[in-house]
């Protein structure tokens, strides 16, 4: 158990990997977003997609958490589940973090009606229309997902290296295809369609959330048998 | 304390057309410093590897501090294996590193990594995928020292470093050795210059152990003979040669067996001359000796192949 913490420890000894450039990033896509919606002479609600910036780099992160701490973490002698553990700990307590500051982001600026210019940064239509936690569900759901799926692909890039990579997007890619082609086939479309249509931002997130499990389940399994 | 803290018994590691470790039987005890020696690609870092559950054997069983170290935090906590081409966080600087490492050893002396790294001139705030190769050897170096793990592997520690700092490192190892005596398996190819610090010699090739012996008991244990050529032979005649080299009707040859005072005495009169063999040359002439009787070469593209592979 110590040693589960001590690896998060050890991913916070360089405060910008986990803290620092999430932070910054969402800060940069904020003041650009902000001096655009202020540019675009309209009296009325400007969404923007900027509040999604983070995201992409904690996919970057579990890459990353992946292909360089893990050896650095074998190289310490750190058992596989300790670093699993310690590394999927971390990042949901910084996706909480970042969930509790999009949802603060949201209360502000609904308050100052989109920050006075009509500029609607936190706020997604639909996404964030429902109560306050099925807000931050979705939120924190999505960023679990970009980290674990970076996490992963990167794991399977360790264990089978460039083939197992493409093999393995390629099938995840040709799997998809193949559920649609089945659709199309079945004319089922109406009622994935429908279905859709009745799913909330929460039962998505619910969704989502089952998905992660199987991914973080996958990764471990992978990971116990990867080397660095 | 003459415990055993590594035992492998027949561990085999196969890769597509290769066989990395080809039933390796190894035993080493407590507080000693081991020699692992051998060629690029004979199967050293693959070794360490298996033996520290950074990798898995094809079979065979690697038992460190008496269990098998993989997912066993009570082995592990006890190991140091900084590998040769470690690899570290994007974002770490050497003094992160060594921050991390201070988290998991509990024998770790920051005072004295921060020594070496004065020592090495190592620049400990700057980014570590921007330092030479040398620096970066100096980062695992600093970390396999300061951590004082009971069982520490160096993984060719020297590559980059200048020859001042190859002797600062050796000097500092052996100082801190005899300050906290821990288990020590230093693998090189740079066999000269480790020799003397070494306590027991365990010679690899092509995944096989060809030598592990004391270093006591190897000192002396060869010697060549030279002299004119039909003296040396007919003195050596039923010996085990190991090398022979001639020049005109001069012939130096060297045999894997020790001579007793008398065969010395014999030689002498003989004319012959006597002289020791350095473990380098000793461990070369072994090497190539069992490349020649298995009859494949010295096999230099698939051993540089092995090596970039990983």
């Amino acid at each position: 158990m110590s040693r589960t913490v001590a690896v998060a420890r050890m991913q916070l000894i360089n405060k910008w990997t986990y803290i620092g450039w999430p932070l910054t990033i969402l800060a940069a896509s904020f003041l650009m977003s902000l001096a655009i919606f202020a540019l675009i002479p309209v009296n009325e609600g400007k969404y923007g997609g900027g509040s999604q910036a983070p995201m992409w780099y904690f996919l970057v992160l579990g890459i990353q958490s992946m292909t360089l701490v893990f050896p650095f973490s074998q190289g310490l002698s750190i058992s596989r589940r300790a670093f699993y553990l310690g590394t999927l700990g971390l990042f949901s307590l910084i996706a909480l973090g970042m969930t509790g500051l999009y949802l603060l982001g949201g209360v502000i600026e609904r308050a100052t009606n989109g920050w006075g210019v009509y500029g609607f940064f936190f706020s997604i239509p639909w996404v964030t229309d429902g109560p306050w936690y099925s807000t931050a569900a979705f939120f924190f759901v999505v960023m679990m997902f970009m980290f674990i799926i970076g996490f992963w692909f990167a794991t399977i890039f360790k264990r089978w290296g460039t083939t197992g990579t493409l093999v393995s997007t390629l099938g995840t890619s040709i799997a998809l295809i193949g559920l649609a082609a089945l659709t199309t086939l079945l004319e089922w479309w109406g009622h994935v369609g429908a279905w859709f249509a009745q799913q909330t931002p929460l039962s998505i997130s619910g969704w989502a959330a089952l998905l992660c499990v199987v991914l973080a389940a996958g990764s471990y399994t992978t990971l116990r048998r990867a080397t660095p | 304390m003459n415990d055993t803290i590594v035992e492998a018994r027949n561990l085999f590691k196969h890769y597509k057309e290769l066989n990395a470790l080809d039933n390796v039987n190894l035993s080493l005890t407590a507080n000693r410093i081991y020699g692992l020696l051998g060629r690029n690609g004979a199967g050293k870092t693959t070794l360490m590897s298996i033996l520290t559950a950074q990798a898995f054997a094809s079979s065979g069983e690697a038992l460190v501090f008496g269990a098998s170290a993989y997912e066993n935090d009570s082995v592990l906590s006890r190991i140091c294996f900084i590998r040769e081409s470690q690899k570290y966080p994007d974002d770490f600087q050497p003094q992160h590193a060594f921050r991390s490492a201070a988290l998991f050893y509990k024998n770790w002396d920051q005072e004295f990594a921060d020594r070496l790294a004065e020592d090495f001139q190592l620049p400990v705030k700057r980014r570590i995928k921007k330092l030479s190769r040398g620096q970066l050897s100096a980062v695992g170096v600093i970390i396999g020292l300061a951590s004082r793990a009971e069982l520490t592997f160096f993984d060719e520690p020297y590559l980059g470093l200048d020859a001042v700092a190859r002797q600062l490192f050796y000097d500092r190892l052996v100082e801190d050795y005899a300050e906290y005596p821990r288990t020590i398996i230093l693998s090189s190819h740079l066999i000269d210059e480790v020799a003397n610090l070494l306590e027991h010699v365990v010679v690899i090739d092509r995944g096989r152990i060809i030598m592990d012996a004391d270093a006591e008991d190897i000192r002396g244990s060869a010697v060549t003979v030279s002299g004119s050529a039909d003296k040396v032979d007919a003195f050596l005649a039923g010996r085990k040669i190991l090398h022979r080299e001639t020049l005109g009707s001069l012939a130096s040859v060297t045999v894997d067996e020790a001579l007793d005072s008398r065969e010395r005495t014999e030689a002498q009169e003989l004319g012959l001359e006597l002289s020791p063999v350095s473990l380098q040359q000793l461990v070369v002439r072994k090497t190539m000796a069992g490349a020649a009787a298995t009859g494949t070469g010295t096999g230099d593209f698939a051993d540089d192949t092995m090596e970039a592979r990983r």
